[in-house]
């Protein structure tokens, strides 16, 4: 009996990964082994309680089966609703930009699932945000209010010609602009251009 | 005239001014009220949709009148300067307003299971709000239900199951929370949990059990700080 696990073990190992996730704020790539392994330890318990569920009286037994389903279970849940939550949290701090959080390196620590939910979110807070008026838009950023109207930025990535108030302004590599924030501040969030 | 007096102590300093008077306030004042308020009650309060609609709308006008006294060329430069201050303060309003909304946005996606069956809760959400929960409450589901539930055996593939000893699935606000109050006005005795009695006086800080003070905040005699 060397090889097997007490049942149990396979959900403590994915809330430790949940746990290792929210400790250092990145997401840790989608454990799809364990997942699997973990339904199947779930399967395999279903059957092991089978017998018991119709006895007049059931044996102790049933009581453990049942609790570890239960805990099992809600492992599961926990896992992917911690994941959840990491990825709404990267999406907002992203400025509610779809291709910036589904970048390739983190598309590939995601589920297919996962990148589902996320489009079908953006959906959603987009047509949230369609019915503030066009003075309001709820995606730009809250972490701390503005002191100036105007920012000093140097161009860190290549980004191109960008409409602003005062026209249309052609940000080069390297160049520093004085600019208007509320006109950029996507590209700040984004990572192309640097407050100086 | 026994009407409560105005103004500061007096000059003996020996008697105390009962200040029953209403409380007046800014439309800037209350949003940086009931943004707190919102920020710091762990459930979701009623939106403010007609303070909300007014500020927005005088935005509206003074984004326009801003604009227009822009691109005159007879304006000065003093009133360059005052433009500019005018501007900054627009964007730090839309910046409180928006922050307001977000902090609604986090709860409501918090309680999304629980705002979709109960209906109390979706008479404090504006339409677009209540859409954005069942949404969210639809698409959480769904995943749930794609990445787990299915690939379960059949009497444990639910999602609303409530096994013993375990936490509902569906979170609900925390109302026991405990919140730091202040009062605005003199409020009316309270009664806390272990039988005793609480009167708080005017600018009164207390920390105090969110469900104890919800009607106090509802009302707008104590605000969170």
């Amino acid at each position: 009996m060397s090889s097997a696990r007490t049942p149990g073990d396979l959900a403590t190992q994915l809330v430790t990964e949940s746990r290792r996730s929210i400790l250092t704020i990145t997401l840790l790539k989608y454990n799809d082994t364990l997942v699997r392994s973990l339904i199947r330890e779930q399967r395999d318990l279903e059957k092991a309680a089978a017998p018991y569920t119709h006895s007049a009286t059931p044996p102790p037994a049933l009581l453990i089966i049942q609790t570890i389903i239960a805990q099992n279970k809600r492992c599961l849940l926990a896992y992917h609703s911690q994941r959840l939550d990491h990825l709404i949290t990267m999406y907002w701090s992203g400025g509610c930009s779809l291709p910036h959080v589904l970048q390739s390196d983190m598309r590939a620590k995601m589920s297919p699932h996962e990148v589902d939910f996320l489009k079908e979110y953006h959906g959603s807070v987009m047509e949230f945000r369609g019915e503030f008026e066009m003075d309001i838009d709820v995606t730009s950023g809250i972490e701390s209010p503005p002191r100036e109207l105007n920012v000093l930025v140097r161009v860190v990535r290549e980004c191109g010609e960008i409409q602003t108030e005062g026209g249309v302004v052609d940000f080069k590599m390297g160049q520093r602009y004085q600019v208007r924030r509320t006109d950029i501040e996507h590209l700040i969030v984004q990572g192309y251009l640097e407050e100086v | 005239m026994s009407g409560p007096t105005v103004g500061g102590p007096s000059s003996s300093g020996a008697t105390r001014v009962e200040d029953e008077e209403e409380i007046e306030e800014t439309p800037l004042e209350q949003l940086t009220r009931h943004w707190m308020n919102e920020r710091h009650a762990p459930d979701l309060l009623p939106r403010q949709e007609v303070l909300l609609a007014s500020l927005l709308d005088h935005i509206h006008r003074q984004t326009n009148i801003i604009n227009t006294l822009r691109s005159d060329p007879r304006s000065s430069e003093d009133e360059h300067l005052r433009i500019m201050l005018v501007q900054t303060e627009i964007e730090r309003v839309k910046f409180m307003v928006n922050s307001y909304t977000r902090t609604r946005l986090f709860k409501i996606e918090k309680y999304a299971r629980f705002i979709v069956t109960d209906e109390f809760m979706q008479t404090r959400l504006t339409a677009g709000e209540l859409n954005h929960a069942t949404r969210f409450a639809a698409m959480t589901d769904r995943h749930f239900r794609m990445s787990v539930l299915q690939s379960l055996p059949e009497p444990q593939s639910h999602l609303d199951d409530e096994p013993i000893f375990m936490p509902s699935m569906i979170t609900q606000p925390d109302k026991t929370k405990p919140v730091f109050v202040r009062a605005r006005r003199h409020c009316p005795p309270i009664r806390l949990k272990d039988g005793t009695a609480l009167e708080m006086s005017k600018g009164h800080i207390s920390l105090l059990p969110f469900d104890v003070v919800e009607d106090l905040i509802l009302r707008g005699d104590v605000e969170l700080v």
